[in-house]
């Protein structure tokens, strides 16, 4: 009996590696594109990046030589970059050394939180612009001005709406590196084959509510039927972005009030782009549940989709696919969309280093200046003078987009952005794309809840 | 003797030290100070103040905690029974002495062995829409008409359906293993002699099986109440607790509220609550078996 139980054991096990195996070889691709800030995945090889290495900078930290901790949230093509800037900086600054632990985005701002709760934080770290105000509110990131200054930071060759989302009463919380807004992609073949694509291979649409849902009647019609006019998930992120550039083009001024104390939503702007976005998906032009979205627009199955920046890098390395980028189109009065930005932070410690600070501020200002590199992925750097250099120019479609970091409608600074976002507009205006709420009864409710989470 | 028995106590106690202290640190002291939070407003990173019972006032109101108790409750009463019936089916199909016996044990019992990330994704890609594998084989058989899909995740009913098909699918192989254990325990001379009587299949499953495994299926019955009041990771995986929060279980409501909205104090005193219920289910089980064993 104990030898056959020993025997059926060794055989579960083998069967079972076997198909754990298989399983995640199954798993790995899939994924829901749609979550998360920065998923990009796949951007191939760092390839040559030729940095134009300040070399100033290696001698401004004096003699010592300074080890930085950098904590970063990046993986896939983002995480490749980060390294190979990191890299690069070490090789440029014999002074200062910057080592990066990759941390899975999901458990990050946990993960740091209670590590600098606890003393044991790192030198540098990375936030989203829409986690800052939560981060500044817990004590985590820390007001930058004086290692600004000792590194010698210029901020005006910031760009000034990315500057101005991480700036409270004139104190420096963060260095921005980029902006992520989101931004509309379309297949040049199938559009072509609509007879939609112009001689300059921009789509040829006109920029108004009726000229979208003309542009997407006729890919309905013109495609076969196998093809999805418009490719979008059906439920959180993007479908969220779209809604929030919509109401942002009425001139919406995000949901809650410059107080940042009481539920505000512009209810009648609300409801005009969700009931917007609500038809895409109810007269069939966005695919029903679509289960992977990014896959749809990836095989070349979809016409135009909408998503962040970051998609760039992962269609360029997508053989065959032709496409084209460009600012979501200007369906309401003003242009305008939604993004976030990546910053770099300088984490509260238990002994505060003066001149580990100035170094990791000379860090942040140098990972800022070289953009080009942080730029492969799709994002937008954040010093317009990036834009300039020939290995940006040298990208393709980047520059098609960059004029939108200034039309990026940022979320105001709140602490609860990421709550009223994830727990309650998410929430009710999911319902809405299923067509199981209206959206005025959706507006209704989120007043009432984003109320509720900011009296919390 | 007296003597002898306190040493050999002592001598115990020094074996199971090493254990002890391990459990004490990570065990008995996190909830000792469980029950502290529950009386502070407590961030992630500090303690902010004590409030008193004002967690506790706040959780009887909150309608929130009590939806999401209730979808747990839903989970356990959809998964108990199920689970057990197919625990119990699938160990006499391998109990039966047959070539394939082997083949039977080891298929059964291998979805347990497979971490829930994993099995939550298989059945994410089994019922998704369009290239799912129930909607394609349902097309291929033209029970689901062509241009039609059913929405597995995003339909209430239906999610529940699919968290609790990928759950039976995955753990059912742990009470599988009880009862093929437990069948074998039962002695041949009492089969044998129902034989001889001239008992049928049937009268000897319903009079000799199933109250031979009388007393491991109330132990099963309790651990899987247990569990399933735990339920977490699939359904998070799988549905997101949507649509409109109504697949949500208590446990991703204290994860959210804990680390997503900052608040572990509140948290804290969530998960009291799940305890206390769990505690009163345990007890009123405990006292049912006793008071039946009492009858007899």
């Amino acid at each position: 009996m104990k030898k056959r139980s020993f025997g059926f054991m060794l055989l579960t096990l083998l069967l079972s590696f076997s198909v754990v195996l298989s399983a995640c070889g199954n798993s790995g691709g899939g994924g829901n594109a749609s979550s998360g800030g920065n998923e990009s995945s796949s951007n191939s090889g760092n390839g040559s990046n030729a940095a134009s290495g300040n070399a100033g900078d290696a001698s401004d930290s004096g003699g010592e030589k300074v080890t930085l901790s950098f904590w970063t949230l990046f993986d896939g093509g983002d995480g490749d970059n980060m390294q190979a800037l990191v890299d690069e900086f070490n090789k440029t600054h014999p002074n200062i050394q910057v080592k990066n632990t990759k941390l899975v985005y999901a458990e990050y701002y946990t993960k740091l939180i209670t590590a600098v709760g606890n003393g044991n934080g790192p030198d540098i770290g990375i936030s989203h612009a829409s986690r800052l105000p939560d981060l500044i509110d817990q004590g985590v990131a820390t007001d930058l001005n004086a290692a600004a200054e000792a590194a010698g930071v210029d901020w005006s060759t910031f760009n000034q709406n990315l500057l101005s989302a991480d700036t409270v009463d004139g104190v420096h919380y963060a260095v921005p590196i980029d902006t992520h807004p989101f931004i509309m992609y379309y297949n040049k073949a199938l559009l072509k084959q609509a007879g939609l694509l112009g001689d300059d291979g921009k789509p040829v649409m006109e920029q108004s509510e009726d000229g979208f849902m003309n542009f997407l009647k006729t890919l309905k019609e013109k495609l076969p039927s196998k093809i999805t006019p418009f490719a979008l998930s059906n439920a959180n992120d993007d479908p969220y972005r779209f809604w929030w550039a919509l109401y942002s083009q009425q001139g919406g001024n995000d949901v809650i009030s410059d107080d940042l104390k009481s539920a505000d939503i512009d209810k009648d702007k609300g409801i005009k782009a969700a009931d917007f976005i609500q038809k895409l998906y109810t007269q069939g032009y966005i695919k029903k549940n679509d289960p992977d979205f990014y896959k749809n627009f990836q095989s070349g199955t979809a016409a135009i989709m909408m998503t962040g920046v970051w998609a760039t890098g992962t269609w360029e390395s997508t053989k065959g696919l032709e496409f084209g980028a460009m600012p979501i189109p200007k369906i309401f009065d003003q242009e305008a969309t939604w993004g976030d930005s990546h910053t770099i932070i300088l984490p509260t410690t238990s002994k505060e280093d003066p001149a580990k600070r100035k170094a990791a501020m000379v860090f942040a200002n140098w990972v800022a200046d070289n953009g080009q590199i942080w730029a492969k992925a799709g994002h937008i750097p954040s010093k317009p003078s990036v834009f300039e250099k020939p290995e940006f120019k040298a990208m393709p479609y980047r520059s098609d987009y960059v004029s939108v970091a200034d039309t990026v409608k940022f979320s105001k600074q709140s602490t609860k952005t990421q709550q009223i976002r994830d727990n309650v507009s998410y929430k009710y205006l999911n319902e809405v794309w299923a067509n199981k709420m209206t959206p005025a009864d959706a507006m209704d409710k989120m007043q009432t809840d984003i109320q509720k989470v900011l009296n919390d | 003797m007296k003597m002898k028995k306190l040493r050999a106590d002592v001598l115990a106690l020094l074996f199971l030290l090493p254990f002890l202290i391990v459990y004490c640190l990570f065990t008995i002291w996190p909830m000792v100070k469980g029950v502290q939070m529950t009386f502070y407003k407590w961030t992630l990173i500090k303690k902010m103040g004590y409030i008193g019972w004002d967690n506790y006032r706040n959780v009887i109101h909150d309608k929130e905690v009590w939806q999401a108790l209730w979808h747990s409750a839903i989970f356990v009463v959809l998964s108990t029974p199920t689970m057990i019936v197919l625990g119990i089916l699938l160990a006499l199909i391998a109990n039966r002495k047959s070539v394939l016996q082997k083949f039977y044990r080891s298929i059964f019992f291998i979805p347990s062995i497979l971490s829930v990330a994993v099995a939550s994704y298989l059945g994410l890609f089994v019922f998704q829409p369009y290239t799912g594998l129930v909607n394609s084989a349902l097309h291929l058989v033209h029970i689901l008409p062509e241009n039609t899909e059913i929405f597995w995740l995003t339909e209430t009913g239906l999610a529940w359906i699919t968290v609790t098909l990928v759950t039976l699918w995955w753990t059912v192989g742990f009470n599988f293993i009880l009862y093929l254990s437990a069948m074998q325990e039962i002695p041949d001379e009492v089969y044998e002699a129902s034989k001889l009587d001239g008992a049928n299949d049937n009268q000897i499953f319903w009079r000799i099986t199933i109250p031979y495994l009388a007393p491991i299926t109330k132990m099963i019955t309790m651990l899987q109440i247990i569990a399933s009041f735990k339920v977490f990771m699939q359904i998070y995986i799988i549905t997101g607790g949507g649509p409109l929060d109504k697949t949500r279980p208590i446990i991703q409501l204290i994860y959210q509220t804990g680390f997503k909205k900052n608040n572990l104090g509140y948290a804290a005193t969530m998960s009291y609550v799940l305890f206390i219920v769990l505690l009163v289910l345990s007890a009123l089980q405990y006292w049912i078996n006793n008071r039946k064993r009492g009858d007899l």
